[in-house]
Parts: structure tokens; sequence; C-alpha cells
């Protein structure tokens, strides 16, 4: 074999990564292919049962890590694609074992949405097999990365902080270097760390971010910097040699057959464009022309999972959405049918980013985008587009024109002002009042709060926390959690699910449901037969599962009838029947006991009496006590008695006599008396 | 009189084992069904096959004048009554013989004096059989309560049918409170399974063994025992493993329990085959008459392996006169076989489980025995038994039988559509104590929870049935939502 291009591994300490690093000859890449790429571009809909193919490439090819994990693709990936992240993890290790496996973490937000207590992060953060952790805070509070950071840290994996970048007037060199001496401060030095700037939205003009990296090598000669960049301004590639020509040491890109326009820079075009302007990329160039190829053979299945709206946008460096919520913006403005009122949103975004003033990136991103597309949406039910052209005039004026002064606006104005953020989401409210920290230049105007609480403002103002929410959250009792896990589904949970549980509750449980009914599917039907199942008669599909063989033949679609329809297939030869319900399927309804006051049917069975022998038949309103036997089911020649399980009032008799029962049907409601 | 033609009075898993060994013997086979059992495999199973009534079974199964006329049009000149149904019914057995039908079972009378409970109590006392303390023909709470002061004994007790058996109507009461609603629920699955509500309560014997001996015998009053079986584990009084010989027994006890039950069938002059009951108290060493159940029992299957006998056939040589074809001495048992009962249940909660049988494959290889009551694609109907599959399994010795068993439920065993007892059966199969033969009649009770964090094993041959559910419903349905 030729020389092995592989200079850092899982295993190693992260003062040894970081020192392999410095003593690289030139720059060092992370492709995001198995994530930031397919977040940006396809919604996070590239399955592993495609993207492992990449990691015998990716084995060899000298990177510094692989981003393949993060909240959104973990999200998705049990949500819609239904693997699990541990089952990506576990797949990867084994297929490209050379490679530092590297998430992408929202501190206190961990892979969610909201703020978790310190105890969730720690026991959550200590139990996900990931090498290189870039952490990254939507408000750079570096307060928040605490936790997360100790535990990465003491588990002797490196701890990547991230600050997160974008162009605005207040993201001055001098405010990023109070954040890196934070960060420097938390980290105890820059001997264990790689500082990413995050440049989630493709923002960085390539002489702003040349003097952002500048700055903070001069204060921190000895700090490894990493530069993570999307691509929609069209900019991408200047902008990395400007940072590599800084002293940024390691660089972001993906596959070249994979990029379009929201995801980072082409990894083949980076090399070539570096090495001419005399910085040496530190690349298997063989190895990365084959993931490059590979991408091309099963990219195409993906079409439609592309983003509606294509091609670069530079405007992004005036509303900033970041490449990762292009495309599902765009889907949601789309099923939502206001895709029409994109670039109407995209410039309240340019106005309400400078009104209150934080980094558009998970879970701001959504904020944002929630806030200023409901805002719209409001407007155009309300007046139709003219009211919409008027909301922009509005903020245009109270912004551009009359740089925020409130009291410079005319009272109508102000008045309309005052009701803007009245309906805006919780999660809005919750930011305002500090529920993620606090804001990076300082809290919004009081009129902000005016406009968001209305006459409660003052009393919501003094609930507004300082404190970090690690600081705030009261610990969760994981206990009570994993038992609720553990009542769903009936049965212990695995430390993964209940993971899984902790982060999203209710999709976590979806997950499971899905996994339990449909199995391995995700992980072993190629993506055409996920999407469309098979096609016509004599279509099938071949897999191995557990180390045997297995094919799919469809045989036959039948006709639908009731809501019916039987499909044939031959599972390995043999003739199975699968009867599939339609959404016109009929479904006979039948109650479920549920409170404490209803009482359900202990098995399957035939309700053979309604009251005991002693007093006969009960009647609704009749009072029956403790212990007393109210009806009685019969199942296979075992009778089973129905008690009442205190003294209570019939409410309602809920079957009749020698009505066939299922398991749970509702019985009795009964009211304590 | 010869038997020319057997009429089959009962339906699934027994029906189908008598046919087996009239087909054996060249004996033509007549079945019946009810209206949902139309299609059952014991009505093709059979040479022909008529219609008894609707579903419940009073109106079928149990209707011992349509039983008799059914016989009687199909020309059938004897009856074997299975297992259950009307099998220890003396008032049918005396009927068929009324009607110049061979019974193939033991004598009405000794059925009757055995079927009452009470009775065949008073009767093992006479032939120095150790019996259980109990009162006879309780009716109220009351009476309990001061039998149990009397005796000095403490709960749990146990009531049951005098006329009973199969664990229909017994209920084990562990509280005084529990007491009323026990009797009428124990009277009240009395009445409708064997139409007599007369209960009797026993001392319940804490972690005792259920040990039984298989008695044949011929109308000359010859008396074989063909050894005894262990029919210890069961669940809600319903046995569902059993084995013989058991791993409880030394050699003299076994002796000593063999000859009991010879002596007790002898004092009653029992013919055809049955099973003589035992208690088993493993600490003391005591073993307690219990009951005669006078039929062919469903476990009889593991006493066959052991010994190589065909006890249908015995039944049906003696039904006809012949005597025993065998001496006590000739009886060499050389194997361990064990039995498990494949329960249409939910593995946790024992509740029935209903419906159609997408798909049955059964175990196969060295060493496995099945009795099958039902083919693939049957419906499991709810107004009867919930077994519908036997597996059996044997070996030279105790862990050899337990190892093919494993591999007949772990790899061989796959049906779908309905619930069942297999993972239960093959935790039990799998767990420590009872691979080392340690078990009592609560085992399964005690140990719930682990059997059931036993079940998971997964096997991609299940598996990939789930990854055809979903390309079913996407060829179907087409992609996704999110999609």
């Amino acid at each position: 074999m030729s020389k092995s291009f592989v200079y850092v591994k899982p295993g190693m300490t992260p003062s040894e990564i970081v020192k392999r690093v410095r003593e690289l000859d030139g720059v060092g890449i992370t492709s995001t292919g198995m994530r930031d790429a397919g977040q940006s571009d396809y919604k996070n809909r590239l399955r592993i049962f495609d993207l492992k193919e990449l990691a015998p490439f990716y084995n060899q090819m000298g990177l510094f890590s692989a981003e393949c994990h993060g909240g959104a693709r973990w999200h998705v990936g049990i949500m819609n694609r239904r693997e699990s992240p541990f089952e990506e993890i576990e797949i990867l290790r084994e297929l490209m074992p050379n490679v530092l496996l590297q998430t992408l973490i929202r501190e206190t937000n961990l892979w969610g949405y909201r703020p978790y207590p310190k105890n969730v992060i720690e026991y959550v953060v200590a139990r996900v097999d990931i090498d290189v952790w870039r952490c990254f805070s939507f408000l750079n509070d570096i307060r928040n990365m605490r936790a997360v950071a100790e535990v990465v840290m003491k588990r002797g994996r490196l701890f990547e902080p991230a600050i997160s970048f974008t162009q605005a007037d207040w993201t001055t060199n001098d405010y990023y270097l109070k954040v890196v001496d934070e960060i420097v401060d938390l980290c105890g030095g820059v001997d264990e760390i790689v500082l990413c700037i995050k440049d989630m939205a493709g923002v960085g003009s390539p002489e702003r971010i040349r003097s952002l990296v500048d700055a903070i090598k001069q204060k921190y000669p000895d700090i490894v910097i990493q530069y993570h960049r999307h691509a929609t301004d069209g900019l991408a590639l200047p902008a990395l040699l400007a940072a590599a020509q800084a002293g940024a040491k390691l660089l972001d890109v993906q596959e070249d057959s994979l990029t379009r326009f929201y995801g980072q820079a082409p990894i083949l075009s980076l090399q070539a464009y570096l090495e001419e302007a005399g910085i040496k990329v530190h690349l298997n160039r063989e190895a990365a022309e084959g993931a490059v190829q590979k991408v091309r053979e099963w990219i195409g299945g993906y079409d439609w999972a592309e983003s509606p709206f294509r091609g670069f946008d530079h405007n992004v460096t005036r509303h900033r959405m970041p490449g990762g919520a292009f495309p599902s913006s765009f889907e949601q403005a789309e099923k939502g049918g206001f895709l029409h009122l994109m670039p109407q949103i995209l410039r309240v975004m340019s106005l309400y980013n400078r009104i209150v003033k934080y980094f558009d990136v998970t879970p701001g991103s959504q904020i944002t985008w929630v806030t200023c597309s409901g805002m719209v949406n409001r407007y155009a039910k309300e007046h139709g587009l003219s009211g919409v052209e008027h909301l922009i005039r509005l903020l245009t004026k109270f912004v551009e024109e009359k740089n925020q002064n409130f009291s410079a606006m005319t009272k109508q104005e102000q008045k309309e002002l005052l009701e803007l953020f009245r309906t805006a989401p919780g999660d809005f409210k919750n930011l305002l009042l500090g529920g993620y920290g606090k804001l990076p230049v300082g809290w919004p105007e009081e009129w902000v709060y005016k406009s968001a609480f209305g006459e409660e403002w003052k009393e919501k103002l003094k609930e507004r926390k300082e404190l970090s929410p690690l600081d705030s959250l009261k610990d969760e009792d994981l206990d009570a959690q994993r038992r609720q896990l553990e009542d769903t589904l009936g049965r212990t949970a695995t430390e993964e699910e209940f993971i899984l549980y902790l982060m999203h509750p209710k999709d976590a449980v979806d997950y499971i449901k899905f996994r339990e009914k449909y199995s391995e599917t995700p992980m072993v039907l190629p993506t055409e037969v996920w999407r469309n199942g098979l096609r016509k008669p004599g279509d099938m599909v071949e897999f191995e599962l557990w180390g045997k063989p297995y094919r799919i033949e469809l045989v036959s679609v039948g006709d639908e009838h009731d809501g019916l329809i039987h499909v044939v297939l031959r599972i390995n030869n043999r003739t199975m029947v699968y009867t599939v319900e339609t959404p016109r399927a009929k479904k006979a309804e039948i109650r479920m006991a549920k409170g404490p006051n209803e009482i359900g049917a202990p098995v399957s069975g035939n309700v053979w009496r309604i009251g005991n022998p002693e007093r006969g038949p009960i009647k609704v309103g009749d009072i029956v006590h403790k212990g007393e036997e109210i009806a009685n089911l019969e199942a296979m020649k075992m009778e089973n008695a129905i008690v009442a399980p205190f003294n209570a009032k019939v409410v309602e008799i809920c079957v009749k006599l020698n009505e066939s029962v299922q398991e749970g049907q509702l019985l009795f409601v009964l009211e304590k008396v | 009189m010869e038997i020319k033609k057997v009429l089959v009075a009962n339906r699934g898993v027994p029906a189908v084992r008598v046919m087996i060994t009239l087909r054996d013997r060249k004996i033509p086979s007549v079945a019946v069904y009810s209206t949902p059992d139309r299609l059952a495999h014991h009505v093709f199973m059979a040479d022909e096959a008529i219609h008894v009534g609707e579903a419940p079974p009073k109106e079928s199964y149990l209707n011992q004048d349509m039983m008799i006329d059914a016989a009687l049009k199909t020309g059938a000149n004897a009856i074997h009554p299975g297992w259950g149904f009307l099998a220890e019914n003396p008032d049918f057995a005396q009927k068929v013989i009324d009607a110049g039908l061979i019974w193939i079972g033991p004598s009405p009378e000794v059925i009757r004096a055995m079927g009452d409970k009470i009775r065949a109590k008073k009767i093992a006392k006479r032939a120095n059989v150790p019996v259980v303390p109990g009162i006879e023909g309780v009716k109220s709470p009351q009476e309990i309560i001061r039998w149990m002061k009397e005796e000095d004994i403490s709960f749990p007790v146990m009531i049951k049918a005098a006329s009973g058996g199969g664990g229909k109507g017994m209920v084990k009461v562990s509280r005084e409170e529990e007491l009323k609603l026990a009797l009428s629920q124990a009277a009240s699955e009395a009445k409708k399974a064997f139409g007599d509500d007369t209960l009797l309560v026993e001392k319940y014997v804490e972690r005792a063994r259920h040990i039984e001996v298989q008695i044949v015998g011929d109308m000359e009053g010859n008396i074989v025992h063909l050894h005894e079986r262990e029919c210890t584990l069961q669940r809600r009084n319903q046995k569902i493993i059993e084995e013989a010989p058991s791993p409880a027994l030394d050699e003299s006890l076994r002796e000593e329990i063999c000859f009991t039950a010879v002596r007790l069938m002898r004092e009653i002059g029992y013919y055809s085959a049955g099973t003589v009951e035992f208690l088993f108290d493993s600490d003391t060493k005591k073993f307690y008459f219990l009951e005669v159940n006078t039929r062919l029992q469903v476990e009889h299957g593991v006493t066959e392996l052991i010994t190589g006998l065909d006890i249908v056939s015995i039944m049906l040589d003696v039904a006809t006169g012949r005597p025993l074809p065998f001496k006590q001495p000739e009886i060499h048992p050389n194997r361990w076989a064990i039995e498990v009962r494949l329960n249409a249940e939910d593995p946790k909660t024992f509740n029935p489980s209903f419906g159609r049988i997408t798909r049955l494959q059964l175990p196969h290889g060295p060493n496995v025995r099945l009795s099958i009551g039902v083919n693939e694609g049957d419906e499991i109907p709810p107004y009867y038994d919930s077994l519908f599959l036997l597996i059996m399994s044997a070996g030279t010795n105790r862990l050899d039988a337990i190892r093919v068993m494993d591999r007949a439920l772990g790899r061989g065993l796959r049906v779908e559509g309905i619930k069942t007892l297999q993972p239960l059966l093959l935790s039990i199969v799998r767990h420590p104590k009872y691979i080392k033969g340690e078990f009592s009649t609560r085992f399964i009770e005690e140990h719930m929870t682990e059997l059931i964090s036993m079940f998971r094993e997964r096997n991609p041959d299940e598996e990939v049935l789930k990854i055809g559910r979903y390309v079913a419903e996407i060829s179907a349905l087409g992609p996704q939502g999110w999609m």
C-alpha cells in the first residue's frame, strides 16, 4: 500500500490530536458529507444506507474528521429516516476505524431545541461515542458550554468550541476576541481544543474572515482554528483560502458531487485552489476522488429531497438564514402554501435581526423563522400582499431611517410596533426572558418587551434571567423519565432508547414503535425501494440481514376494497399475503378505558354477566362497593371477575350483555362516592 | 366385539391425536365439528365428518345425544372422547354403552366415582393413599374458616370443583376477604364447565410439585403403571410444560409413588388409560393423592416417548376386552421426554389471542414429536380451549431433551397471526433453575419478570417479515408522507 495519509485517529488524546494538527504541513480537512452537506441541500434525507458507502474512502482520505452526527441529523433520523444516531455511529466505527467521528452539539440545547438541565446534559454526553465535539451557542454564551465541555474533556475526547459568526455592525473582531477569551478560559488554554469559526449562513466575506482569523491568531498564536463555512453567498472558496492564508489550520468541505448551494465547498476544488495559492492540503486525492464518484451512484435517488429554492443567494448576507435551515424553510413554506411570500419573509428577517440580536443557527434560526414567517403570514392574511409591503416599509423606516429610535416613529406606527410580537411564539418570548442565556450584545429595547408581553411586560421583565440555563434549570428526575418511557413501551428500554427519548420524547417513541413494527427496514432497503416500494410484479429487492441472504419479490398488489389492499410478496420464495389498510379503511371505533374512573376489560372475551349473582344485574345510577364484582368476562372457558376498585356510582355501562370485548375496552364509567 | 369405525367426539389436538392411531390401526374415523370448525384440521384428518351443532360447546361438542346420533348415523361402533369436553362424563359414557356402542375409556362407574373428588378422596384413604387435608361440599366462607381453625390450617387454601379438572373451577385464596368472591367464581366456573357446582377446599401445599402416574389396565384386572410424569410447571393452575420421568424423584420414591397409584387403581377396578395425580412436597419428600384423571391426558405423549408405547392403541384394545399385551417387568423407559403446550395466548398476560394463524412453520429434526390441532391459515375460535399444538422432545437424558426442545422452540417453530406461549416456554427451558430441575408449581409466577426479560431474541427470519410489511405498504400506498 502507498503511504498512509492518516494523521489523527480515534483513541488519541486531545493534546496529541492538537499537536498533530499543528505539525501538519499545510491544512487538514473535515468532510461534512455525512451530515451538514446532506442537511443543507437535502434536508437530512440522505440515508446511512447510502452514506456508509463513503466510509471506506474516508478511512483512507487522511481527514481530520468526518462530521456525521448532529441535532437535525439525529432528529430527522428518528422522525423520518428511522435510523438512530447510535446505529449510525456503530456502522461508521466499523467501516472507518481511522476516522475521528464528529458531532455538532448545541451547548445546553444538546441535539434538541430547548435547554436541558445539567444532569441530562451530563448523562447524555457521557454516553455518546463521538471523538470530536463541535459545540456552538446561538448566543455565543460560552457559559452554556460548560457542562458539555467538562464531560467531553473528562472523557478524553476532543472538545471543539465554536464561535457563531455573522457579518453585522456589532460582530467586530473585538467582540469575537472577548468570546475567544471566554473559551480559552473555559478550556484551560489552547492545547487541548480546536477553535471553530462557524459561518453557518455562509456570509463571511474573504477579507472579513482573513481579518478575524488573523486577529485571533495574533492574540493566541498557538490556537488551532477550523473554519466552517457554508457556500450560500457563492464566495466559499475565496473565503476558505483567506482563512487558510491567515492561519486557519482546518477547513470544512464536502464531496464535489454532493455540492449544491447551501452546504460546504467542494473538496477537490478546494485542494486545487489552495495548492495553486501555495498552501498544501493534506488529502489522499485518489481516495477523495473515489468518494466523489461513489456519491454519483446514489445521489440521483434524492432529487425529491432537494430544496425547492435553488441557486446561490448573496442576499444571505442580509437575511442570514443558515445553510442548514435553507431547504427546510422553503419546504415548510411550500407545504404551508406561502412559498410566494419567501422574498418578503427573508426581507423581514434581515430587519428583525437588527432589532433582536443573536445568531441565526439552531435554535435561534427556528425562533427567527417562526417569528418572521408568522408575522408576514399574519399581515398577508389580514391585508394581503399590500399588508406585507406595509410591514416591510414600517420596519425599514424604523430600522434604517430612524435608527431604531422608537420615539421618532408616529403614534400610529408606535402602536403597530407594540403589536408586532404579541403573537410571537413562546420560544421567542422565552428568549427575551433569558431562558436560553444572555443575548450576545444585550437585551432588546423595552418596546420589544411591551410588544411581546403587553401590559404584563414589567412583571415579565422582572422574571428575566441573567444566569445560564445550566445554573437556573432544575435537574430532571431521570428515573421517572425512564419509567414513563418504559410504561409507554410496555417493556424495559435500552440505554440508547432512553437517550433518544430524553432528546425528543414523542418522536423517539414513534421511532421505537416504527422499528418494532418494521424492524431493520431502514437499514437494508435501497433508497428507491425505501421510497417507492416495488413497483411492478416481478420487481425484487435483495439484501442481507445478520449474515443471511433474503429476497423480497412483488407478486401482485390487489385492488382496494373497503379500504383494504392485499399485497402478495414472495419472501425467499415463500408466498406471503399482507393486508394493507389505506386511509379509507373503516376502523371500528372501540372506546378504550383511560382514566382511573374508567374500567376496562382485563382480557379479551365475552361479557356474560353484568352485575353479580347476589345483587343481580347492575344499572346506571347503582352504587357499587369496593371489591364488589360488577361484571364477569369469559375467555376460553375461564372466568374473569371485574371488581369495583372503589366505592362508586355507575355513571355509564358501555357494553351489552354477551358482547365480545377487546382487552382494554371500556366497560364502565364510575364516579367515586 | 371388534371396533369397525370410531367417532372421535372432540376437536383440535386431542381429536387429531386419536385419529393418528386410528390410521395406524387401519380403523376408519369420523370427525365431529361445530359450525365454526367446518374447515378445521381434525375434520380433514378423519375419513368422514359430521356436523354436530353450533359454536357454543353446549350446543356441539358437549351435546351428548347429538354425538351418539352422529355415531349411529355414520355407522361408527365406538366413540373415543379424547380429553376435555365429554371425556370424563359418566352419563355420556353410559349413554354410549346403552346405545350399543363401544366406549373407549374406563367404565362409567369409575368415572363417576373418581369424578366426584370427595368420593375419590375417601376411596384413596381407604386404599391407604395419603391425601391433602380438606373439607368437602362447602358453601360459605364461614364453613371454611371454621374448618381451618379446627385443622390448624392457614392461608392459602385451594378451592376446587368437586367434579373438575384442568384448572377450571380452581381458585387459590390467600386472604379471608377473597374467600367470598373466589367461592362464587369457582362455583360458577364449575357449573359451566362440569354442570356441577359442588366445591371442596384443600390446604394449599406451598412450593409443591405435581407428579402423576400413568396407568393402563384391562378388564381382566391387570394394572400396569407406565411410570410417572412431572407436571409442576403451571400457569393459572394449568400445566404448560410436562416431562417424564420426574427429576424430583429417586428410585425408591419413584417405585413407592408408582405402586401406590397401581394399588389405588386396582382398588377401584380401573381399566383403560388413566392417571393418578399427586402433590409432592420436595422438602419433606411426602406425596399426597390429588385426583384420578379417568381419561387420556394431554401429556400422555411424553410417556409414549419414554416407553415406546401407543396409549391410544392400548385403549382401543382394552375397550374390546383384550388383555394388556405386557406385564409390569416388561416396561423399561429408557429416554427422557419433555412436552410444551402451545396455547394461543399472550405470553406475558396469558390473555387469549384469537385470530387466524397466517403462518405455521413447524420444527423438525431428530427427537422432536408434534401433536397438531390446526393447519396454517386456520382461525383460532374464541369458543374453545386455546391449546393448538404440542411439541415434545426426547433425549437419552434430561439435558439432551432440553437441548432438543430449545432447538424446536428457538429455531424451528414460527407462528404468525396470533400470540402464543412460545417466548415464555423458551425462556423457561433456558432458565438455569429449570435446567437444574429445581422448580415448584409457583415457578412461573415467581419468575415471571425474569422470564419476560428473556423474551427478546430476534432472528432474521422473523424480522424479514416486518420488512416485507413495509415493502407491501409502500408498494400499495406510495411513498411516506414526508417524502
